[in-house]
Formats: C-alpha cells, structure tokens, sequence
C-alpha cells in the first residue's frame, strides 16, 4: 500500500528545507524589529511607565504649630494618628474592597463611596484617607496582612489634639477638613482635599501662621505597594507656635465656677490690653472636628439652642442693663449736664411723656447725686439724665466707649451689637424716635445690645481714665526660637476728659466697697471698682425661650464689669451669667473670686 | 573515537550549554527579590542533564526508535495514572515526587512523539485520511491527557507537531478544510467546557490587554514595560525594577526574556536570539532525505523553533499567556532534561551521518 522509502521524493523535502530556512531568517527578523521597537523606538515611554511602577509621590502633612499661653502650658498641639488610605489603582474587586472598607472603618459602604466620590478628578493611584484615628488593632490587622489588601495603606500623619479638652475650646476654635468648593475658592488654593483648616479662634486667625508646610516623599515601592525606600523627601515644615496672652490657670479656674450654669467672662490685663482669661459656656471639645465627625453629632452640637459653637464672648448679644449708666455718667458730665453737686430725688417712679417708669428700689432711694446713683444703680437719676440728653448724644458716647462696633481683638467672627440712634431707627424701622425710648436707653434698655468683649474694652478704658486698650490674644509667634510677630500694646485716647472717669470712678468704688450693688464683690485691701448689671429677661420670640424652665426663662441676664485696684489699675474683667438673676449676688461673687485667685498667684494680695 | 569527537558538533553544543548557563543566571536574578534557590535547582538539573545527553548519545539510534512506541505508551499510562490518582488523593501529585525533585512527565512525551510522527513521515508525501488521523490519533492522545493534568501550556505546544508535519508535506484539500473546522469546532468545544476561567482570562486579556490593566492583562503589560525600559543596554543586572520589585509575573519561567530584556537591554537579549537562529540555522541547513531520523531533527527542531517564539511573542503581548517555557533557558528540571534528551539523540543521528 505505502510507496517504498525510495520512491518519496526527496526533492521535495530538501525545498522545503530550504524554504524552512528562509522563515527562520524571516521570523529571526522580525523578532530583532519588534524589540528594536519596544526597547529603542518606545524605550522612554516604557522607562517612564516603569518609574511609574515603582514610584508614588507621597503628601506630609505638616504638623500644626502649638498653641501654647503666656507661661508655655501647651493648650493645642499634634499628635501621631493612623490614617487608613484607599489606593484606587490597587482594587481588584470593588465590591470586597467596599466590604473590608467598612469593616476596617465601621462606616458604612455609602459614606465610603461618596469619599470617594470626592476624589474623583485625582488619579488612580492617589492616596484616599478614608479614616484617621484608625485603631492599633486594625492598624496592626492591615499591616500584617499587606499582600492581601494592596489597596489600602496606612499612614502616619499628625493630628490636631487639644490636651486639656473643652479648656479655653471657644478661644482655641477648630480645625477640619477642607471641603471642595473651598479649595476652588481664591484664598484657600494652596490646600489639597484631605488638608485641615482652622474654623474659628486662634485656629483660623493665625491659620497662616500654624498650618506650616507641607513636604513629599517619592517612595520606591513593590508591586505590592510594601514601601522598599525612600528615593527623596522634602520634610514638611513644623507650624509656628502661637503664644497666648492667656493665663492658664486663671482661665480654668474661671472655667471651674461655672458649673451648671451659661455665660462669658472676660479679663483683661491693663497693662498691655491682652487677654488673661477669656471664657464662654456651654463649651465643646474642638478635638472631635479633627477627627471625623459623625453627623448626628455636628447636628447635635450646632443645633444646640445653647450654642456650644459659639464664642459667647464675641458674639453673644445682650442688653448691657445698668453697666451702661457708665455711659450715660460719662456723656452727662462730660456734656456738662451734671455736676458732682447735681441731685434727683428718687420716689421709686416718676412720668415721663405721659407713661410711669420705675426705679428697681419702688420704695425710692431719696436724694441722688451722680456718685449714690452709680452706688445704688438708681433708676430715676438716669431717666432724668435720659431726658435732657439727646438719644444721638448717648449714641455717640456709647460709640466712643466701643459699642455698636467690632472692638478689634485678634478674632473672627465678631458681633458688632445695636447702639440706637434716629439714624439707626429710620434704617431699621422706618420710624421716627419717640423721647420714651432714650428713658429706657438710659438705664441700659430698650435696644441696646452688647458683647461681652464690648463691655471688657469699655471698663478697661474706664479703669484707664479714657486710655482705650487694643484687646488682643497674641502674645507673639514664634518659630525656631525665633519671633516672627509680637505684639506691642496699644491704646489710643477716648475725647471724654480724664478728671470725668475719675468721679465715675469714685461712682463705682462705692459700688463695691461701700454697700452699693456689687458689695458681694467686696475684698479686703483690694480697691476693686465694679458696675453691676441685672438686665430685662429674654424675648419670647428668641429661640431661647422654649429650652428654659419656666423660672430660669424670666431670669434676668447678670452682668459684673469691674477692675482693680482703682490706682493703678492692673486687671479689668467682665462677668456675664446668663439668666443668672440678681447681678450683685451672682455676678459680684464671681469677679471677687476672679480676683482673689489672680492677685493671689501676683503675691500682691 | 576521535570521529567522535571531531564530528561531533562542538559548536551547537557549547551554545545549548551557553543557553542553560544564561537561564540559571536569568533565574537568579528572578529569585534574587524573594531568595529562592531555584538557580541552584536549575544548575543540579543541567548537571544531570548533561549526564543523560550523553547517556543517550551513547545509545544506537534503531534500540532508540526501536523503543519509542514502547515509551510513548509508558508516558502516557503514566500521565492517565496521574489524573485518576491525582483525583483520588485530593489534587496532590506527591506520588511523583522524590524529595523536592518533581518530575513532569508530560515535558518527556515529545520525545517519543517525534519519533513515532517521523516514522510515519517516512509512509507518505501526500496526508490522506488515513494518515491523517494516524496523526491525530498519535498527537491528541497526550494532549488530551496533559489537557486534563491540567497544563495548557505543554498540550499547546505539542499540537504544533500538526502543523510542523503539514508543512513539510502535501495535505489533501479536503483534509486540510475539515481539519481546519474540526479545530474551530474543538476550539469552541474547549472553550467552553475544558478551559478554566482563568485559561480563558488570558487569551481574552491578550486581545484588549489596556482593558484588563489592573487584573488580567497585567502579565503582558509589565513584561512589555521591562522589555521596553531595558533600552539598548539594560539596567544591569539585579538592577531591573520590574524583575527586583516584582512587577514582572512567573519572572523564573515564562517571563525570562523579560528579565534579560530589563537588566541587559536590547544588544544582549538580541545576542540571546542570534544563539537560537545559530542552533536552529545549523539543525535545518541539513541535507534532507526521506528518512525518520531526519524527519526527526527536523520536527523536534520545529517544536524548539515553535516554543521559542510562541514564548518570545508572549512576552511582546503578541501572544496570548499560555504557560509556554523558553527552551533551555526557563526555570524547569524537566524541561531542560527532555530538550537535552532530544538533542542527544540528533547529535547521535549527525555523528552517524558523518561516520557512514
């Protein structure tokens, strides 16, 4: 059947010999041009996709600088914390991926998604922080596990952490994260998703200041993203230290006495117009804003009718009540209107433009001059001083003395507060001024409405005799032993004339030491000189009103603004307790408190 | 015996050894990251590679293609014993284990394959039916069995004794069309019920590897990426980051000429291919007859030739990955030892050539 060996052909098979030969050269060539074009033509494409590889541009966070008080005691610095990142590039499966995420975070799938999704004009292979603060367990879970979640890493960033907690919370403010419309807008262009910003007080006045600089690293890494060595860094430079003003111990010892109870309160060192202490209540712990915060708590706290968030101090509004009769003391003897020999007759109530106003004491204080009027907080002297003063006299006297306008302290945010006028009326109402509302503006009503910090700058300047103190929290900033800013006190003189603060000094020494209504303030061989201040319960249209319980709703607010000694004054306070009631048995006790504790620690006392 | 050694072909043979000598060198580096001592595995394997080349040599050809048929049988009880014990004793082969010596038996079955299909060359110039099937029936046996051990690689590369006969021989048309369907029909068929997803991942990630970036087609990417980064010198040695941080995948074995193409560039890589087309220019510029023992150098060369390129091509993105070792120089005992076995025997068949 088979033809014999001899028979096939072996012609045949020699061609196609030959033939084999000319497609080995062939194809032998044709593998030489594909190399030739993959290692010499696209040699630096491949190079550069190789660098890639192995490569990634790593962010440092730069720690935030100190926040420290007068003596050093740190009230703000940066700690380690673990931050969890997702590397996109690195997901095999985004469904596992999701479920680990969450395991890893305990957040939910969706709140990781929409992480995210905030991400999304970055490339693929930048770092996502999905969760800082991660704990050591997960930390130690992650790492020792690498090979098996290549999408995540964890990094080692500082955080912002606030050692002594809710202490001084309103002056220090908050840091968080940068959201993404901010960082399109002009002056937070320099800030990556991810970077924390300072919201409020110090943190975001001296933000520039504390924020430092960020550095990078390119890192060598494996196709496991395990990090084999650092190829290059530039080290983030450390934020500068923002020294206070702030007396620590005063400030929490300030803290200590409010126990239940809201308010501000306000000291003032008069030799330099710095802020020795500066409290608000309720507070917050600002550490939560630079972890993550969940919703249901920012709710919590930004809904709280009690403010939390806001710094009372600044930007709580209040009729100012009897303190101002400073004011109206200080424009009727420098209007001239008065005289130290000037005398009312208080009979408890007297009319005026046909309606009855009374004075706190219904039975009368009887014969008044401007020194017993201040002693006794009398009423029916400073309607009759209302009545012969123009209401844009008083206002131009309220204004002098700071009110109506921001008082200029190194902080944001603040409130400037009403000072009626005709002019502010017409604005406001689109009504005339009645002669009825300067009787209520006289004795610190009608609607007037002060800030703590207003109330600070004007007994400050009093205490000066017309010299009006900057009020300011920075001490200086420092970086590497080096000042970089310090501040140098500054006063400027007020138009009313010296010997006029004098006897409205003498007015509110008596008020304090010679059975007035800050006698509670009273202490033995300190002259302290004071004003008290019980002013008209709370609106019933103010939100406020449906959290109070029934007696504390028509409580009155209690002011106590005071410095001491009268000569050579050294320190001036404000003390505000909210629906604290009767200011000589509220307030008063308070400041003398205040000042036991700090000519204590001065050995003056 | 000094015919012997003044026909033996000296220079083939110090470029299969140079070949041997470059891989170990190559897998040292692809262990190099993670400390694996499969270089020294390797370098015991070409000792006693060695041993059996010459082992071989010294057997007469007839007691060789005599045998064949015997050992193909053997292999292939061996290879269907290792499917049905392998089953029973959950998945594990340790039966075929001496030690951490492991063997593959299927890389030996080309042997004896290219025997039987180089005695059968010798019956016709022109493939009818019956010899058609005669080839199909010699080839698909160990296939279908490797297929199931499961190595698509090694079962790959002996169907291209198919088409290494078809091209030295006339075919029938109509063979060759039903030929042709009966591969896209088995192709379809082996599609969907013999590969495992991941087989087929592969050759799907070989046609839009860009799709498959961060999963499947990721192989092809990073070796092209060390390839193409090796430039024309390379980043010397143990200093490519593809190999040394791992991007470059099974690095020690199918990806070797991405290893070379990283560390020494385009010139010594070239220099790697210009030994093959040497030993393969030198194995076919052979005065053909119709004889077995031609026709066997000629498809044992062919399958070299074949393997080579298919691995080369892969590791180009010109090919889909399917597990296809480069001869001499990837990481693998037997692999080295069946190509030396079958280069033996054409030494063997050369040297009588001159002799007679």
């Amino acid at each position: 059947m088979y033809p014999s060996k001899k028979k096939l052909s072996g012609e045949y098979v020699k061609k196609s010999a030959t033939v084999a030969i000319v497609i080995l050269i062939a194809v032998f060539l044709a593998i030489f041009a594909a190399f030739w074009n993959i290692q010499i033509v696209n040699n630096e494409h491949f190079q550069r996709l190789a660098i890639q590889n192995i490569t990634r541009s790593i962010d440092l966070t730069a720690p935030r600088g100190l926040i420290v008080d007068r003596s050093g005691a740190v009230l703000a610095e940066s700690k380690i914390n673990f931050t969890l990142y997702l590397v996109r590039e690195n997901v095999a499966d985004m469904e596992k991926t999701m479920r680990m995420a969450s395991f890893f975070t305990a957040k939910k799938a969706d709140v990781i998604r929409s992480i995210m999704a905030r991400y999304k004009k970055y490339p693929q292979f930048y770092r996502i922080p999905i969760k800082n603060n991660l704990a050591r367990g997960t930390v130690i879970f992650i790492e020792s596990r690498q090979e098996e979640f290549p999408e995540f890493e964890i990094g080692i960033e500082p955080t912002r952490t606030y050692p002594l907690e809710n202490c001084a919370a309103n002056v220090l403010g908050y840091i968080s994260e940068i959201t993404e419309t901010e960082m399109n807008s002009k002056e937070l262009q320099h800030y990556g998703l991810g970077d924390f910003v300072g919201r409020s007080g110090i943190e975001k006045q001296y933000e520039s200041y504390l924020r430092g600089v960020k550095g990078s690293q390119i890192v060598i890494k494996d196709n496991l993203e395990k990090i084999q060595r650092i190829q290059s860094e530039i080290k983030p430079v450390v934020g500068a230290t923002v020294v206070l003003t702030l007396d620590l111990e005063l400030q929490k010892f300030i803290e200590g006495m409010f126990v239940d109870q809201n308010g501000a309160v306000g000291v003032v060192d008069l030799r330099t117009g710095g802020i020795l202490a500066m409290v608000s209540k309720p507070d917050f712990n600002p550490e939560i804003f630079s972890q993550e915060m969940e919703k249901e708590q920012w709710l919590a706290l930004s809904n709280d009718p009690q403010k939390p968030l806001q710094n009372k101090f600044l930007q709580g509004i209040y009729s100012p009540g009897s303190v101002f009769k400073i004011i109206m003391a200080l424009a009727g003897l420098q209007e001239k209107i008065i005289s130290p020999a000037s005398r009312v007759n208080c009979s408890g109530s007297q009319n005026f433009y046909g309606r009855d106003f009374h004075c706190w004491n219904l039975n009368g204080h009887g014969s008044m001059n401007i020194f017993s009027a201040l002693q006794n907080s009398c009423n029916i002297f400073f309607y009759n001083l209302g009545r012969r003063l123009d209401i844009d006299t008083i206002a131009g006297y309220a204004q002098t003395m700071g009110f109506g306008n921001e008082s200029g302290i190194d902080m944001a945010n603040e409130n400037k507060g009403t000072v009626p006028s005709r002019a502010w009326k017409m604005n406001a109402f689109r009504q005339q001024w009645f002669p009825g509302e300067t009787i209520s503006v006289a004795i610190g009503g009608g609607s007037l409405n002060v800030t703590p910090v207003q109330m600070l700058k004007m007994i400050a300047t009093v205490a000066l005799r017309g010299r009006m103190p900057r009020l300011h929290l920075l001490q200086r900033i420092e970086k590497s032993g080096q000042t970089l800013r310090e501040f140098t006190p500054e006063f400027s003189r007020v138009p009313i004339a010296e010997q006029n603060f004098e006897l409205v000094i003498e007015g509110l020494f008596k008020v304090v030491n010679e059975e007035g209504t800050g006698r509670a303030a009273k202490i033995a061989g300190l002259a302290i000189c004071g004003k008290t201040g019980t002013s008209q319960i709370i609106a019933k249209e103010n939100p406020k009103y449906k959290t109070l319980t029934k007696e504390k709703r028509f409580m009155p607010n209690s002011w106590f603004v005071s410095f001491a000694p009268r000569e050579n004054p050294r320190l001036a306070m404000v003390v505000l307790v909210e629906n604290g009631g009767d200011a000589g048995l509220i307030a008063a006790p308070l400041a003398a408190q205040i000042y036991k504790k700090f000519f204590a620690n001065e050995r003056l006392f | 015996m000094k015919d012997y050694f003044k026909y033996f072909d000296k220079l083939t043979f110090v470029l299969l050894l140079m070949l041997s000598l470059i891989g170990i060198f190559l897998i040292y580096s692809a262990g190099f990251p993670l400390k694996e001592s499969n270089y020294l595995k390797q370098a015991a394997w070409l000792l006693f590679s060695l041993l059996m080349f010459f082992m071989i040599f010294s057997l007469k050809i007839d007691f060789i293609f005599r045998n064949a048929f015997i050992v193909y049988l053997a292999l292939l009880s061996i290879l269907a014993l290792q499917i049905f014990v392998g089953r029973t004793i959950a998945g594990t082969r340790s039966w075929f284990r001496l030690g951490s010596v492991g063997l593959q038996f299927s890389e030996f079955v080309k042997i004896p394959l290219a025997i039987l299909l180089a005695k059968a060359m010798t019956r016709f110039d022109l493939i009818g039916w019956k010899h058609f099937f005669k080839l199909i029936l010699l080839i698909f046996a160990p296939v279908c069995l490797i297929v199931l051990q499961p190595d698509l690689g090694v079962s790959f590369i002996l169907c291209i004794f198919l088409p290494v006969v078809v091209l030295l021989k006339k075919i029938k048309p109509a063979v060759l069309i039903i030929f042709l369907l009966l591969t896209l029909l088995g192709g379809l068929l082996g599609w969907n019920s013999v590969l495992k997803p991941y087989q087929k991942n592969r050759i799907v990630s070989f046609l839009n590897p860009m799709k498959y970036k961060s999963s499947i087609g990721y192989h092809v990417i990073q070796s092209k990426i060390a390839i193409g980064s090796g430039g024309l010198a390379g980043k010397g040695y143990l200093k490519g980051s593809q190999s040394q941080y791992q991007f470059l995948p099974a690095r020690h074995n199918d990806f070797i000429v991405s290893v070379i193409g990283e560390e020494f560039g385009f010139i010594n890589t070239a220099i790697l291919f210009f030994i093959f087309f040497v030993i393969f220019y030198r194995q076919f510029k052979f005065n053909f007859q119709n004889d077995e023992e031609f026709y066997f150098i000629y498809l044992f060369n062919g399958l070299i030739f074949f393997q080579f390129l298919i691995n080369v091509a892969m590791a180009i993105g010109f090919f889909p990955v399917l597990g296809v070792s480069l001869p001499f120089v990837s990481y693998g005992g037997s692999s080295l030892l069946s190509f030396f076995i079958g280069e033996a025997i054409i030494f063997r068949i050369k040297i009588n050539n001159y002799l007679t």
